[in-house]
């Protein structure tokens, strides 16, 4: 589990871009989302996902809408930005080469 | 709310020490996870209280989640880093250029020191307002001081009048910066020892005013460079996140500047003089942390 955890910390603003890229999402959305789509891999530290998020905010990646909800409720849905769009393709560009060289070596020998 | 999640929202409002604006946005988006989380806990069967219990374990210690957040937003930017120190480098300008001499320069610096803690006082009061209102209150104490060189009888009205009320408007405005965060109160009294420590080595008993302005005159490119140092320590506060580093900082300086004032005296600060100050400066960049707890207690009590 620690080792998970690990791996995960590198990976974590990835992730988020890579689901707020797709659609707006809010935060426990988000939580859901990770867990469903990763069969039950991913499970965050629930407190912990709003330090990242505030992070890829401030850093222009997405941006935080306030909306108004029909009950009254308000909820803040993060939009990736331009800027978040051009580093997740880098992202994801480098997660390819590292997944691919990873492969070459860890994959047992076939004959 | 259950209590449960009351107190723990509570407790990250207690360690966020953001600007009030940030902190409510914050608080609003934790209480819309907890909503969600307490529906879909309910829905599933689990009673309130046992919902509300997994729901603040699901989140995890509120403590760890206020730091990370402050820490997400307490690095400001190089405008705000220039724009913080910018007092002290005007200040060391002054002295290091020798316009300490002209009236007009001291009245430029006054207006604008004066002109910039009133507009962030009343605009959210930004990390970048703290430097400013501690220069903006250098001249009450200035004054304060002037006043004792009055002639006898008069200098009783100011020890009486003038030096109560102003300590008076100096600790009012401590201890509203100290309930903000009490970093910025030791960020606004930053000067202070340096100050102390070099009005010490020009020692102005006596043959004043003559012999006072011929030593400041004498001392005033170190004057200068210390209070440059001050403005790189500011600048490096607030590019750094973590709270331990960002108060190591501000002790860093003092320690350094006091140092400076020591070394460049000519041997005109001694050494019990000098371990004095540095007490005073541990005082006056620390004490607010425990003023800080104390305050928070007090207000506990009185809610």
């Amino acid at each position: 589990m620690a080792q998970r955890r690990e791996l995960m910390k590198g990976s974590t603003a990835s992730l988020l871009l890579c689901l707020i890229g797709q659609q707006p999402m809010y935060g426990y959305q988000i939580i859901k989302e990770l867990e469903t789509r990763s069969q039950g891999y991913f499970k965050f530290k629930e407190g912990t996902l709003y330090p990242a998020l505030h992070r890829l905010e401030r850093a222009g990646l997405i941006i935080g809408k306030w909306q108004t909800l029909p009950s009254g409720r308000q909820r803040k849905y993060y939009h990736i930005t331009d800027k978040g769009r051009s580093t997740l393709v880098a992202k994801r560009s480098q997660w390819q080469e590292f997944l691919a060289a990873m492969n070459l070596i860890i994959q047992p020998v076939t004959a | 709310m259950i209590t449960a999640l009351s107190y723990y929202l509570d407790s990250v409002r207690g360690s966020l020490r953001l600007d009030p604006s940030s902190e409510g946005e914050i608080i609003s988006e934790l209480e819309t996870h907890i909503e969600d989380e307490l529906q879909e806990l309910r829905e599933a069967g689990l009673s309130e209280d046992e919902a509300a219990e997994i729901c603040v374990k699901l989140l995890g210690s509120a403590k760890l989640v206020a730091r990370q957040i402050y820490e997400a937003h307490s690095q400001g930017t190089w405008r705000q880093a220039l724009l913080a120190s910018m007092p002290h480098l005007l200040f060391g300008l002054l002295f290091a250029l020798n316009w300490w001499q002209g009236i007009g320069w001291l009245l430029i610096m006054l207006i604008l020191v004066l002109s910039m803690a009133v507009y962030g006082w009343w605009h959210g009061r930004p990390t970048w307002l703290f430097p400013w209102l501690g220069y903006s209150l250098l001249p009450v104490v200035v004054a304060g001081l002037f006043l004792l060189y009055l002639p006898k009888g008069w200098s009783w009205l100011a020890i009486l009048v003038y030096i109560p009320l102003a300590l008076w408007l100096v600790y009012s405005i401590t201890v509203q910066t100290i309930k903000r965060d009490w970093l910025y109160s030791s960020l606004m009294l930053l000067p202070v020892p340096t100050i102390i420590g070099w009005f010490l080595a020009v020692e102005p008993i006596g043959k004043f005013p003559e012999y006072w302005l011929e030593r400041i005159h004498h001392f005033a490119p170190w004057i200068g460079l210390s209070f440059l140092a001050l403005a790189v320590a500011v600048a490096t506060f607030i590019r750094l996140r973590q709270r331990w580093l960002k108060a190591s900082v501000l002790v860093m300086s003092g320690l350094l500047t006091l140092t400076m004032v020591a070394y460049y005296a000519d041997g005109r600060l001694s050494l019990p003089a000098f371990l004095v100050l540095i007490l005073v400066m541990l005082n006056l960049y620390l004490s607010p942390a425990l003023m800080e707890r104390k305050l928070r207690r007090v207000d506990k009590r009185g809610s």
